[in-house]
């Protein structure tokens, strides 16, 4: 019972772009398991398609990967891909979701991802992962450092034509491979299901074809002319039919009763399984009916031969003229003795009879006898004048063969009409071809006898054939009769088996009341165990084909029951049939066999079909194909996997998983450009769109990271950026800003002119630079004055391409309203950021509100929940963002998440062992990895010499080169390398060790190899880049670096970390919504905390605003908010107090305050939070301070909202914006201001409509879903006037009232009277963030706000461990941004205080008491301030717990006492001298280490 | 199939050879055209200008002239289209005007492209279309005031409309897309601002041979008009040759009847013969 209540310890989160992983990340490190679940094949999202990323210029993927390896290989991550959520159940804490897995084909754990399936594929499919740039083959691995990083199968479904086939052939697979001119594996697929290709290609009746997707467009793929066109390539080629080598003899001894399409493939099968299979045939030729039924001029004998010839040649047996049965030369018993198993397939030879008088007449004959007879070479001549009697296919054979042995008029009688007619189509067109009538409706009445000899046959009219149940039972009207003359008829109605002969005297066999013999449909086992059977004797007449599957299954059960297995275990044949839309689908002409002429035809029996299809009609047909099933099924790929990896048998499942609480992170598409039609996208070939362009840029992408127009391939030179294309459209309901495209397209322009060498001309039409984060504008700036991007402010009206060069002309109006054309090589659209495809099923399969965008609802208040609780979202799906606020939210969301299910933290944790370490003593055997990175290094560095130089080297035992030496698969190569070569060090040359050095260290640990015998050397961002253009020098310059990564390696030591236990409590500083909030999450999620906030009362600026941008009542939300932090029993609250001293390190910090009587307070806690505000600024322009009228932004919202009173004579407003932001001064965007003046004018004037309100404007960044307050600003009559910073607006105070004098473009000087002048003041950092800062350590921007320690994908984090910021004192930003960024502190203080200890020391710095003088250089350098005099020993000692690494003490000390270990001063000198010369110098051998401490373990 | 037609000003006058080879495409297909009875001026290009109750009032008591069995009014000049749905569109959101008829209420206005644009029509030119139009290439200009603006006239891609194309390559043509299918080909300017009219045709006929075409094709005769005189007198004035115009209903006429067909081009100014005959037309 008691279980029940304790809440899951998992947590699902819904999609894997970097918002999913991060948020998966931080959960799983805070002690939760989680199951991410994704869409794709591979996770990584949108980011993971990014060429670089916008502030720092960082290549996306180089920073993404370590974080996708890190999901990938956290052992509390379990990763679903290709799933998607169905439903979800119950509440926090307790919820159960359904969780479809779509099958992905491929086993992850046997896939090396070595890429040799998709090598043989032979379908292409359009790459999405290169937004349709280029094509990836239908086994694909999303993108080369994909994680997982195992191959998937992108299939529909089975392919109809596979389906209909009786025996299963994969049909649309070798159709694929003709169409890719690969004629020797199409063979080699029609060889593994079918013997007799040969023959099917002329014979079958084709059940593919008629089913084919193609008959609804136009007419089928002519899949039987492809067959047959692949068996006489193979002749041409070959000589013979390539059949395979028979299998290693068994012994055992299977008879075949029946040379026939059956028993020629039973043989087969029989044989590759290395059975000895021995056919006996009553005839005297072998064949079965392919021989005695079938006329020679649609099958020539010869080609029969062949066939039968590779069957023998691969060692069947044929006893010809060896009747088996009654009368025969041994009864079936007897064979049943005399072997381990028996198939019998005899076929059905005997003609049905009609049963009239006179039908043994002479005159009168029967088809499958006539054939028999004609076929065994006895060409007797029929009579002048041939009634055929039959619609099917026999009599239409027989009616052609009259003819051919010197009839002169055919007709043929049959009861059904011309529509009911069982004959094929095709047969009634040779039919009429060779001018036999077909007379319908009749049915045979009587022979009319002459002298005992036929003179006519009398028909009777036949009204109706099937009755209302489709039961044959033919109704005549005897009053029309038809009195046909002839010489001689052929009755052609059908054919008996004569089984009952055969079985006499077997034991065991039984028959069906038709006659045939009975055996399992799947198993074709009899009634006997060891007694088989097929082909026409089984199934009544039937298809070749359908025989050839028959004799397949019986030999694939024989062989079962040889080998004493389940004969029917897993044989079904069950599978999803794929249909694809053929919609838009264009008709394209079949192609057919030629035929012989009519005059050559009739002459003798030649082969009507003339000539085989071309290679190319062969590979034009073949192209027609539509690809229903997507994978062709051809099996190529299981063949070519070594690893045995490829199932294409999996089928989907259902999972349903058990956790407390969900994110949702499921991402955006990119807007579909094409419905901006003005821009030509889709249209013009050179007009691509944001995403396209950044795959272009990529190394991975489809040119390769080369630019390259479309339409040429030339190398573009003028390119230009068009903005908004589908955001702020109210067209497309698109009325939000997307909010990252102004920096997205700016990084654009920036990238492409460094990839284009300078001369290149980037041009950005834009509405408004909405460069609102830290750091973009200066980002905008550098674009302009370095790069010479140019910006122009228009509204684009039209693109036009010009049809001689494809460039492309872009119309616009300036500001003016002027009209301009300017042409471009290329042009960019930056389509804007829309919920993902499907966003709605989901919402409703989660049951949760979206907004009417489509992003899921949430509110100000809480921009991480959605409508459902214990179901939280982040990232573009709550609203349009860039990363680093998708990074934070991400973190927010799962802040929220853990404390819906706080109680089953650490309950669900994997547990995992390290091997035991290896003896890494002795002297170094290192192995070197030199990188590719893609073409990143390798287009430059001669990868292949480097490896091959460092084989050279002392020490080296083994080298390679890798493409991605980050990817997994190349992981599981080193350990393979590692245990094979008994490597005992290990050296990558690839990139920077910051983002990829623990990557391969855990790779080590995981092989029992110490984690620091690793060394790497960056010849990427220090060679390759930076000496593009002299690849030489760098391929020598990457050998330098090699050299000294393995000089470093010799000196290498094994280092170990030591437990270390850790305060479990947090401290936040400053009350304010962040402050609140982070302590909050923290407490909800089980934590102590201690909140210090200098002021005597919670709220920071929140107490000063009064509504949300979405309408939020915030002092209402405020109050509520205090209250719960003031009860909450886990947050100790100090108000007036001054935090004014703290030391310690990550897990052990020792802080203390002093409160407002003078009583100090000493706080331990593990984690510190940063959250000490901002504040709005005093401005010094437009006479702030003169004038009451003239007020900040905030003081108007105060009155506004809370004094109206105040305001209740004001008319007129004039707002300005900028006031003191992006200045000379602050050149930072203060980013709120924009949108609280919005909401304050709307609020104005909708109380009253008679008010003028005039916002003056640089740009209105009313970025994503604040857009709204602009559209609806505007629809209100707010008045909006830009100014810019040549023209400021002056307000002037000599009137009765302020006036505004404004510079507009079109008006020129404008003077606006106000009752009101506000201003939107600048946002100031806190005046104690400078103090804050020195006592923490921590740095701040130029601007004053603090500092994180990466822009991009860690938001919330300082340099310094157990340290994060969150609020305002990171930057000026809205409510919303701070609830979840303050909710992300939490989280990550979280993954430090949800484990009781923690691991220390490693590559840290190591004084030595002896040399220590004590000279405190240590202590006057650290920039941590960690090195204190020890008072034991009285020499400098250095905390590992607080040490940072960075080496600064052990470089300045001048004693050498202090040594950063893994950076010894041997391993510097060493890498020093191999710099300039290739002298290593003595080499050190590392001693053996019996006894490692047992206390040290190692992380 | 019947329509009620609507042929405005044009037709019997400087647009003959558009009504002409209609009518003639029109009794190939099976479709009858009424000639609505006691027609009057839809307003064109002035009323809309000036007077805001005859702008719907004249086409409006056009449109109560259609037969009760007929589905829609169908027409071919660009505005007539334009000021009828104009019309339709008001008097269906705000009732007949005063002194015009009653104007059913299930009836439509049709672009005579639509009408020969469903499956079963663009099936049965082209096999009627014995003289397929092999080996032509060609643009199609469609002019603004059928297109635009899309909420009155209800065209699905106003950006890139493509069902004359469609039409076009029925009837065997080869058709080149283009930038210029909807740009102004200076419309009725033709009567004050003939220079005006002079460059944008011209700029149009400029473009249609920079991306390869033999002949711009259109279905309004005021587009014909311009783009047809302009050629022949620019060409007059500065001997430069352009590319010839035709309706795409004298290229129907073409396709189905040959020469018999060509003499309604004998009313061109810019002649089209030449461009037919060297592709074998």
């Amino acid at each position: 019972m008691s279980e029940q209540h304790v809440p899951s310890g998992a947590i699902m989160v819904v999609g894997s772009g970097i918002g999913g992983m991060q948020a998966s990340i931080d959960l799983a490190d805070a002690g939760f398991k989680v199951y991410l679940v994704e869409r794709d094949t591979a996770i990584g999202g949108r980011m993971a398609q990014l060429d670089k990323t916008f502030p720092t210029n960082d290549c996306a993927m180089c920073i993404i990967s370590p974080k996708l390896i890190e999901v990938g290989s956290h052992p509390d991550i379990e990763l679903l891909t290709g799933s998607e959520v169905l439903g979800v159940e119950g509440e926090p804490g307790h919820m159960k979701v359904k969780v479809l897995r779509h099958p992905r084909y491929v086993d992850i754990e046997k896939c090396t991802g070595c890429g040799e399936c998709a090598k043989v594929c032979p379908i292409e499919r359009l790459n999405a992962y290169n937004m349709d740039r280029n094509e990836r083959k239908a086994i694909y691995k999303r993108y080369p450092q994909a994680i997982p990083g195992a191959y998937a199968i992108e299939k529909r479904g089975t392919a109809p034509c596979r389906d209909a086939c009786p025996a299963h052939q994969s049909a649309m697979g070798y159709v694929a491979l003709v169409a890719a001119g690969r004629f020797d594996e199409a063979l080699d697929v029609v060889r593994r299901d079918n013997p007799l290709p040969a023959i099917c290609g002329r014979v079958c009746a084709h059940p593919c074809e008629q089913n084919c997707t193609r008959n609804g467009v136009d007419d089928p793929v002519a899949v039987r002319s492809i067959k047959r066109f692949l068996s006489d390539y193979e002749i041409e080629k070959y000589g013979k039919p390539k059949t395979p080598p028979p299998g290693e003899d068994t012994g055992k001894k299977v008879a075949i009763v029946g040379s026939g399409p059956a028993g020629l493939a039973a043989a087969y099968y029989l044989r590759r399984q290395g059975h000895e299979a021995t056919i006996y045939d009553a005839a005297p030729k072998a064949g079965g009916m392919l021989r005695l039924g079938i006329p020679d001029y649609r099958l020539p004998p010869e080609i029969l031969d062949r066939e039968i010839e590779a069957i023998t040649g691969m060692g069947a047996k044929l006893e010809l003229n060896y009747p088996v049965g009654k009368d025969g030369k041994n009864t079936v018993q007897e064979l049943m003795d005399g072997n381990d198993a028996v198939f019998l397939a005899i076929g059905a030879h005997d003609s049905s009879r009609l049963g009239l008088p006179g039908e043994d007449a002479e005159g009168v004959l029967h088809g499958v006898d006539f054939l028999r007879r004609v076929n065994l070479g006895d060409h007797s001549e029929v009579g002048k004048k041939v009634a055929v009697v039959g619609g099917g296919a026999v009599a239409a054979d027989v009616a052609r063969t009259a003819l051919r042995l010197g009839a002169e008029s055919v007709e043929l009688f049959c009861l059904e009409s011309r529509e009911e007619m069982p004959a094929w189509q095709e047969d009634i067109e040779d039919l009429e071809d060779e001018h036999i009538t077909i007379n319908n409706s009749w049915g045979p009445k009587e022979f009319v006898l002459e002298g005992g000899k036929l003179k006519s046959v009398q028909f009777k009219r036949c009204t109706q054939v099937f009755d209302d149940e489709h039961r044959f039972n033919p109704q005549y009207d005897e009053n029309e009769i038809n009195d046909f003359a002839c010489d001689t008829v052929i009755v052609a109605i059908g054919q008996r088996i004569l089984a009952a002969d055969l079985l006499e005297g077997t034991d065991g066999v039984e028959l069906t009341t038709r006659g045939t013999i009975k055996a399992d449909p799947v198993t074709m086992q009899t009634s006997h165990a060891k007694v088989f059977a097929g082909g026409d004797a089984q199934s009544g007449p039937s298809l070749a084909i359908e025989a050839i599957a028959a004799g397949r299954r019986a030999a694939e059960s024989i062989d079962r029951l040889l080998k004493g297995e389940d004969i029917r275990a897993g044989r079904e044949w069950k599978v999803e049939v794929a249909i694809p839309s053929i919609e838009g689908t264009k008709p394209v002409p079949r192609h057919h066999e030629s035929k012989l002429d009519l005059d050559y035809r009739l002459n003798g029996f030649s082969e009507v079909s003339e000539k085989p299809l071309s290679a190319e009609e062969a590979i034009d047909e073949a192209k027609r194909c539509l690809r229903c099933g997507i994978c062709a099924e051809c099996m190529l790929c299981v063949e070519a996997c070594k690893a045995g990896a490829i199932d294409h048998t999996m089928l989907p499942k259902i999972d349903e998983i058990e956790v407390g609480s969900v994110v949702l992170a499921p991402g955006f598409d990119q807007f579909d450009a094409r419905a901006a039609a003005e821009f030509g996208y889709g249209r013009w070939k050179n007009v691509l769109t944001g995403m396209e362009f950044e795959r272009m840029l990529s190394a991975t992408g489809p040119s390769e990271g080369h630019l390259k127009r479309p339409s040429d391939g030339v190398e573009p030179k003028k390119v230009a950026w068009i903005q908004c294309v589908a955001s702020r459209d109210q067209r497309m309901d698109h009325g939000y800003c997307s909010g990252v495209c102004c920096m997205f397209a700016t990084k654009e322009a920036v990238i492409a002119s460094e990839h284009a060498g300078g001369d290149f001309d980037a041009t950005v039409f834009y509405m408004e630079m909405r460069a609102t984060g830290k750091g973009f504008d200066e980002y905008v700036d550098r674009a302009k004055n370095k790069y010479g991007v140019r910006y122009i402010r228009s509204m684009v009206s039209r693109v036009d391409e010009l049809p001689e060069t494809k460039n492309v002309r872009v119309t616009y109006l300036d500001e003016e309203g002027k009209s301009h054309e300017e042409e471009f090589d290329m042009l960019v659209l930056s389509a804007g950021l829309t919920p993902t495809d499907g966003i709605k099923e989901l919402a409703k399969r989660l049951d949760i509100e979206l907004n009417h965008y489509g992003f899921a609802k949430t509110n100000n208040f809480d921009p991480v929940g959605t409508t459902r609780p214990g179901v939280y979202v982040s990232g573009v799906f709550q609203g349009p963002k860039d990363i680093p606020e998708t990074v934070a939210q991400a973190s927010g969301a799962a802040s929220f998440a853990m404390s819906a299910t706080a109680g089953g933290r650490g309950t669900q944790l994997s547990t995992f062992d390290v091997p035991p370490e290896k003896d890494f003593s002795g002297d170094a055997r290192i192995g070197v990895f030199i990188c590719r990175c893609g073409i990143n290094i390798a287009s430059t560095v001669d990868v292949v010499d480097v490896a091959e130089y460092a084989k050279t080297l002392p020490g080296v035992v083994y080298s390679e080169e890798v493409l991605f030496s980050c990817s997994q698969d190349n992981q599981e190569n080193i350990k393979k390398r590692i245990k094979e070569h008994n490597l005992n060090r290990l050296v990558v040359a690839s990139c920077t060790p910051r983002t990829h050095e623990p990557l391969f260290q855990k790779t080590l640990e995981e092989t029992g190899v110490n984690r620091y015998l690793f060394s790497m050397a960056n010849i990427r961002e220090q060679c390759s880049w930076v000496h593009s253009t002299e690849p030489e020098k760098a391929t020598s310059k990457a050998k330098d670096l090699v050299r000294m990564a393995i000089a470093n390696a010799h000196h290498l030591k094994p280092l170990y970390k030591r437990p270390q236990s850790l305060i479990q409590t947090g401290m936040v500083l400053g009350g304010g919504l962040a402050g609140m909030t982070a302590a909050l999450q923290l407490a909800e999620q089980g934590f102590e905390v201690t909140l210090v906030e200098k002021n005597d009362r919670l709220g920071g600026n929140m107490r000063f605003i009064y509504r949300t941008h979405d309408g939020m009542d915030v002092q209402k939300h405020l109050k509520e908010l205090i209250e719960k932090v003031q009860n909450h029993p886990r947050i100790t609250l100090y108000l007036g107090a001054k935090f004014y001293k703290t030391g310690g390190f990550l897990g052990n910090f020792e802080s203390e305050i002093k409160l407002a009587d003078g009583s100090t307070r000493t706080i331990y806690h593990g984690t510190t939070i940063v959250a000490i505000g901002a504040h709005e600024s005093k401005p010094k322009r437009f006479g702030y301070g003169e004038d009451e009228r003239i007020l900040t932004q905030m003081t108007l919202e105060g009155q506004v909202w809370n004094e109206p009173e105040k305001l209740k004579d004001a008319k007129d407003f004039v707002m300005i914006q900028c006031v003191g932001s992006r200045d000379e001064e602050r050149p930072y965007c203060s980013k709120l201001c924009c949108s609280q003046s919005l909401k304050n004018a709307i609020q104005l004037k909708e109380e009253d409509p008679d008010r003028e309100i005039t916002i003056l404007f640089r740009e209105m960044r009313s970025y994503g879903l604040k857009e709204e307050l602009f559209t609806h600003a505007r629809k209100l009559g707010v008045r909006f006037v830009r100014f810019d910073l040549d023209h400021l607006p002056e307000v002037k105070l000599d009137g009765d009232r302020p006036t505004v004098q404004v510079h507009d473009d079109t008006a020129g000087w404008l003077t606006i009277p106000a009752d009101r002048v506000a201003l939107a003041a600048a946002i100031d950092p806190a005046e104690d963030s400078v103090g804050v800062a020195e006592l923490l350590k921590v740095p701040r921007t130029t601007d004053g706000f603090f500092l994180e320690v990466h822009q991009k994908l860690a938001p919330v984090s300082f340099a310094s461990d157990g340290i994060f910021l969150c609020g305002l004192a990171h930057g000026p930003k809205p409510a919303e941004e701070t609830i979840a960024q303050a909710a992300a502190t939490a989280a990550k203080a979280a993954t430090v205080l949800a484990k009781p200890e923690m691991m220390v020391g490693g590559q840290v710095s190591v004084v030595d008491p002896d040399k220590c003088a004590v000279c405190l250089c240590c202590v006057r350098a650290c920039p941590y301030g960690v090195p204190v005099i020890s008072s034991e020993d009285g020499a400098a000692y250095i905390e590992p717990a607080e040490c940072q690494g960075c080496g600064v003490c052990a470089s300045e000390c001048p004693g050498k006492a202090i040594q950063l270990q893994h950076f010894s001063d041997a391993q510097i000198a060493a890498m020093t001298r191999v710099a300039v010369a290739e002298n290593f110098g003595e080499l050190p051998t590392l001693p053996a280490q019996p006894n490692r401490d047992s206390d040290q373990t190692r992380a | 199939m019947k329509f009620s037609y609507y042929p405005g000003c044009s037709a019997h006058s400087t647009g003959r050879e558009l009504d002409e080879s209609l009518h003639n495409v029109c009794r190939h297909l099976g479709i009858t055209l009424e000639e609505l009875d006691d027609w009057t001026c839809c307003g064109a290009s002035s009323a809309h200008g000036a007077d805001p109750y005859l702008a719907v009032a004249l086409p409006a008591r056009n449109l109560a002239l259609a037969k009760d069995d007929v589905p829609a009014v169908a027409t071919t000049c660009s505005a007539c289209y334009l000021r009828l749905r104009q019309a339709l569109k008001h008097v269906r959101e705000e009732g007949s005007p005063e002194g015009v008829g009653e104007i059913r209420e299930d009836l439509d206005v049709v672009n005579m492209l639509d009408v020969f644009l469903t499956d079963e029509m663009t099936e049965k030119v082209a096999e009627k279309a014995r003289n397929a139009l092999e080996g032509l290439k060609v643009v199609c200009y469609y002019g603004c005031l059928s297109i635009r603006p899309p909420d009155v006239t209800g065209v699905d891609n106003p950006e890139n409309p493509v069902k004359m194309e469609r039409l076009m390559e029925a009837a065997g043509a080869e058709t080149l897309d283009w930038p210029y299918k909807t740009m102004c080909c200076g419309g009725s300017l033709t009567m004050t601002n003939i220079g005006s009219v002079h460059r944008l045709s011209g700029e149009i006929l400029d473009m249609a041979r920079r991306a390869g075409a033999d002949a711009v094709v259109t279905g309004c005769p005021m587009c014909f008009m311009n783009l047809d005189r302009s050629a022949f007198e620019i060409q007059r004035e500065t001997g430069k040759t352009f590319v010839p115009v035709f309706y795409f209903t004298e290229l129907l006429s073409l396709a189905f009847d040959g020469n018999a067909a060509k003499s309604l081009l004998k009313r061109h100014l810019n002649d089209p013969v030449r461009v037919l005959e060297s592709r074998g037309l």
